[in-house]
Parts: structure tokens; C-alpha cells; sequence
């Protein structure tokens, strides 16, 4: 079975659940692991369960966490100390 | 400093202020939030996001121009963390690595699966919440998770910004992840959730 999981590289182990998943989310997987994956989750409940959590968890991070504007002073400020450098 | 072993570049001074402007300063806002999401600090950030915009410039020869700027800036605004500013607070802050490795190897983790969270009391948390959950990880953890939910580096490009071998990369991203989702747990109890 293993030499049909494309997750398998030569002389390792069959990857876990988690470290698939992994791959997946973070889009690390190839076209072929993923639809290995998608056959696998199937019927892997676990997998299928934390796949929507771990995949709402990083939007989340995304639209949450992400954005806010640097500071215009601090953006000045270093425009004003790079061009007295370079003035140098 | 260079992100690869790149040859020293030799720009005049009119290529460096290009490289600077059209490169390295696009990247501020997501510098700022790194520097701030280490630090907690608004003005500390101002300094660290600063010092390695300095630092950028000092060392522009040892980056090659049209290559990853993002990874390469956050490199050094990691380093500088590391060497400047974390030196001068007195907070330990570091993890038991070999600890981690063992964990995340062990079968421990595949039983564990995640934390009683489910996708109904994340999708009812506001910003806040997620945001205090991620700024209280111990800061290794919290960085990797700001590298690649955030900021969207792929694995060899965080092996590279950290000096870390991949295999690391994705066991503490699977460790700062399972952390995480513990406090969001959390959360989510004071919420009200997770009672049925």
C-alpha cells in the first residue's frame, strides 16, 4: 500500500494523519498528494474533522490578524535616514 | 545576512535607492505586524522594524536584486530580535526544543488530534480573541505561525528566514498550531461552547 501513498518518500515512513494534513493546508502538497488526500479523507473521519478546523482556523488568522498599516512616521523617519546615507 | 549564499552585488547609488524603494519598502506593513506581534510593543516594534530597515541598506551588496526581498528582510528583523532586542529584556522566553522533537514524533500526537475547538465557536470569535491567543505563544512558536498563516512563506523559505532544517519547520508549526487551538479552547469554554 505505501508505494501508493504519495506521501511516502523513499526510506521514510508512512506519514501520519497530521503530517498529510499538514502538507495540505499549507499548500505544500503536490497535485497527486492531494488527490490522495481527498480519497483519504473520505474515510478518515478524524482527517475529514480537522481538516474545516485547521483550514477556519488559518482564515481566521488571515482576516484577523493580518493587515494594519505601519506607522507614516516610522515610514518617514526611515526614508529620511536612507536618503542622508546614501547622501554620505 | 543573505538569505542564500548569493556574490556580493555592486549597485550605484542609484540602484540601491531603487532596490530600496521599489523592494524593501513595499514589505513595511507586514514587517510592522512581525515586529509588533514579537515585541508587543508599539514602539519597540517602531525600533526593531527601523534598525533592520537600516540594516538592509547597510548590507543591500549581499542581496541580489529581483530575489526574495520579503524573506530576506524578515530574516534579518528576526535576527535583530534575536541578538538586539531580546539580549536587552530580561525574558527568557526560549523552548525546550528536544521536548518538542520527542512530542511531535510520538504517537502522543496522532491520538491527541486537537483540543476540544470546533469550527461553529472559532467562526464566533472576534479578532481579539485570536489575536491575544496568538500574541500569548511563547515567541518561537508564535513566529512560525505568523511566517506561514500570515504571511504565507512556504516551508523553505522559513528553513531559510529561522536557520532551521524543514523537518523542524513542520514539527513546531504542528506543536505552535496544537497550542493555539488549546487557547482558543479555552476561549471558546468561556464562551459557552463545547458544554453539549
Amino acid at each position: 500500500m505505501n508505494n501508493l501513498n504519495p506521501f511516502v518518500k523513499p526510506n521514510q515512513t508512512k506519514p501520519s494523519c497530521m503530517e498529510m494534513l499538514q502538507t495540505i493546508l499549507d499548500g505544500e502538497a503536490s497535485e497527486e498528494q492531494k488527490q490522495y488526500f481527498k480519497g483519504h479523507m473520505d474515510n478518515c473521519m478524524p482527517c475529514f474533522k480537522s481538516y474545516d478546523l485547521d483550514m477556519a482556523l488559518k482564515q481566521l488568522l488571515q482576516s484577523k490578524c493580518c493587515g494594519g498599516e505601519a506607522p507614516q512616521d516610522l515610514i518617514e523617519k526611515i526614508k529620511i535616514q536612507i536618503s542622508q546615507k546614501s547622501a554620505q | 545576512m543573505e538569505l542564500e549564499e548569493a556574490p556580493k552585488q555592486h549597485y550605484t547609488d542609484k540602484e540601491k535607492g531603487e532596490i530600496f524603494n521599489n523592494e524593501f519598502l513595499p514589505h513595511i506593513n507586514s514587517m510592522y505586524n512581525f515586529g509588533y506581534r514579537l515585541t508587543l510593543d508599539r514602539d519597540d516594534a517602531k525600533d526593531l522594524v527601523q534598525d533592520t530597515y537600516l540594516k538592509a541598506y547597510r548590507f543591500i551588496e549581499s542581496f541580489q536584486k529581483g530575489t526574495n526581498a520579503k524573506a530576506w528582510l524578515f530574516r534579518i528583523l528576526k535576527n535583530s530580535f534575536i541578538n538586539d532586542y531580546r539580549k536587552k529584556s530580561k525574558e527568557p522566553n526560549k523552548v525546550d526544543y528536544q521536548e518538542v522533537e520527542t512530542y511531535y514524533n510520538s504517537e502522543e500526537v496522532d491520538r491527541q488530534i486537537t483540543p476540544d475547538l470546533r469550527v461553529e465557536s472559532l467562526k464566533d470569535m472576534i479578532g481579539d480573541e485570536i489575536s491575544n491567543a496568538l500574541n500569548s505563544l511563547d515567541v518561537d512558536f508564535k513566529t512560525v505561525i505568523i511566517l506561514c498563516d500570515l504571511e504565507g512563506f512556504k516551508y523553505e523559505e522559513m528553513a531559510k528566514i529561522l536557520d532551521i532544517p524543514i523537518g523542524t519547520v513542520r514539527s513546531r508549526l504542528h506543536r505552535a498550531r496544537n497550542l493555539l487551538k488549546e487557547k482558543l479552547s479555552e476561549y471558546a469554554k468561556s464562551m459557552g461552547y463545547n458544554k453539549a
